[in-house]
This record gives structure tokens, sequence and C-alpha cells, in this order.
């Protein structure tokens, strides 16, 4: 039997309002399942880096070898890795070792007391949508690594 | 000529569409509120290994090293749900010798449940986590 005009306008009708409503759920639903997915991500990287950083040995004779050191940090949350082989994946998508900030803080002598590691600029694109994390996540851990002032870094 | 439609159809759309957005609800509930609960167990438990590894470095053996430990904790500026929230009710606690180890709890974290509350889930949900750290930790020797 066919449909006369007027009801396969209506099943037209009820098509659009639903799929309207169903694909705006599901583009949603997409856009902020991805977005947290990599956001936990972001947490898991920085709290690792962190951790990485405070156990790890401070040296500083000079301040290239503190800048050494924090770019083995940045490696550290980026590939999970001080000093990855060429190649290596990111452990986020699109996240590189340039997004990472890494700020020590020194107490009264100048030895470090806490390091923050943070992420400075992310963007996630997430299909239907784009997010963009400035400053955050960020963790602070307190140093408890040896503090080697009249070191270099290998 | 104009058919009507059959009683039996009419409003059958509308139901469906009832039931559907149920569903969607639950669904859409899982991907936000899961993810959000997900977000903010795994940012606790980065705050309490920071703040017992914080804590575990000031002891010393004495009541003043316990103060030093819970300023430390105290002072830290980390923060929850989605990097917005501070942590409140923090407990720390400390080895009987004063100078062992540090357990910190972050015990309050009630991330505001959006979408499963429509479809009989809870209001919040509370996400606390632990951690322990030794006085004397283990350093890289990289």
């Amino acid at each position: 039997m066919k449909m006369s005009r007027d009801r396969r306008g209506h099943a037209l009708l009820e098509l659009a309002v639903s799929a309207a409503v169903m694909v705006s759920c599901l583009a949603g639903t997409v856009e902020f399942g991805y977005t947290f997915y990599i956001y936990n991500e972001l947490v898991t990287a920085v709290g690792n880096g962190g951790r990485y950083a405070a156990m790890r040995t401070y040296r500083s004779a000079a301040p290239a070898d503190i800048e050494k050191g924090k770019a083995a940090i940045r490696n550290m949350v980026v590939y999970g890795d001080a000093r990855p082989a060429p190649g290596t994946l990111p452990q986020v998508a699109n996240l590189s070792p340039e997004q990472v900030q890494v700020e020590w803080v020194t107490d009264d002598s100048g030895g470090p007391a806490a390091v923050n590691v943070a992420i400075g600029d992310y963007t996630v694109d997430a299909v239907f949508g784009i997010f963009r994390f400035t400053g955050r996540p960020a963790v602070e851990f307190p140093f408890v690594g040896r503090f080697a002032p009249a070191e270099s870094e290998p | 000529m104009r058919v009507r439609r059959h009683k039996k159809d009419a409003g059958f759309v509308l139901i469906a569409m009832s039931v559907a957005l149920v569903l969607l609800l639950a669904v859409m509930g899982m991907s936000f509120d899961f993810g959000r609960i997900y977000i903010a167990r795994n940012e606790a438990q980065v705050f309490t290994d920071a703040a017992s590894m914080a804590a575990a470095a000031k002891l010393d053996g004495t009541d003043a090293g316990l103060d030093r430990a819970r300023q430390a904790v105290a002072r830290l500026p980390m923060r929850w749900n989605l990097g917005t929230k501070s942590f409140t009710g923090v407990v720390v606690e400390f080895s009987p010798d004063k100078q062992s180890w540090a357990r910190v709890t972050a015990p309050d974290n009630q991330v505001e449940i959006t979408f499963l509350r429509a479809v009989g889930g809870p209001d919040v949900f509370t996400v606390p986590a632990h951690s322990v750290a030794a006085a004397k930790p283990v350093r890289l020797v990289e």
C-alpha cells in the first residue's frame, strides 16, 4: 500500500524534528566525551611529569643545566620518557613539549623547593567543537630528589 | 483521496521519541557525568600523591614537623573539577613515630551530576582519594 502525500509529509517532518534533536545530542556527547577523555589524559601526563621532576636530581652548575632538566621533564610529560627515541609518538594527541610549562619554586638558599608543571596552551579538536586549555591541568610537587648545585646534566 | 492516520498510529512517534530521549539522556549522562567523575578522581589522586610527598618531606619526629607537614599540604595550589575548585576537608595523618610516613585523604570531592540525575541517578557523586608517602623516598639516579 502506498502512503498518501499527506502521510509522507508527516513522516518527513517527524524525521526532521527527531533527527535534529538526536544529532545535536550525539554531537554534544561526542564533543564532551572526547574532550573529557583528553583532559583526563593530560591530568595523568602532568601528574607523572610532576612526580618525575620531584624525584629527579636537580643539577644547576649552569643555567643551561636547569634548562636541560626542564626539557627532560617536558619530555616525560609528553612522551612518558625523559629521552625519547626519534619518532616517539606523544601520549596525548598533538601534545608537544613546547606546550608544557615547568617552573621551579626555589627556597631561601636558592635550592629547589617545589616544581610546578602545567599545560600552557592546548587545543582539543573534538570534531563538533574546539576547546582550549590554558594553564591547566596544573600540578605542584615538592622537591624530594637530590640537589646537586655543582653538577652538570649529562 | 486524503487518508487519515489510523487511530492506533496516533501518538506513537511521541511515545517512541520519549523512550528514545530517556535512553539518549542515559547515554549522554554516561559520557558527560562519568567523564567528569573520572577526571575528578584522577585530579584528586594526583593531589593526594603530591600532598603526601609534601607532608612526608617535612617529618622529623617532632610535633613542629607535623605542623610544617600540615602547612605544606594546605599551601599546595592544586585544584579539581577541571581545575576550578580547591580541595576541602583534607585529612593528614602520620605514622605513630612522627617520622616514617604521611597519609593524605581528600574525602569531600563531590561531583554534581548533570544528566544522570534526570534518569534516576544521584544529585552528587563523591570521589575520594588517598595516598601514603614515605619520609625517605626513593630517588631517581638520573
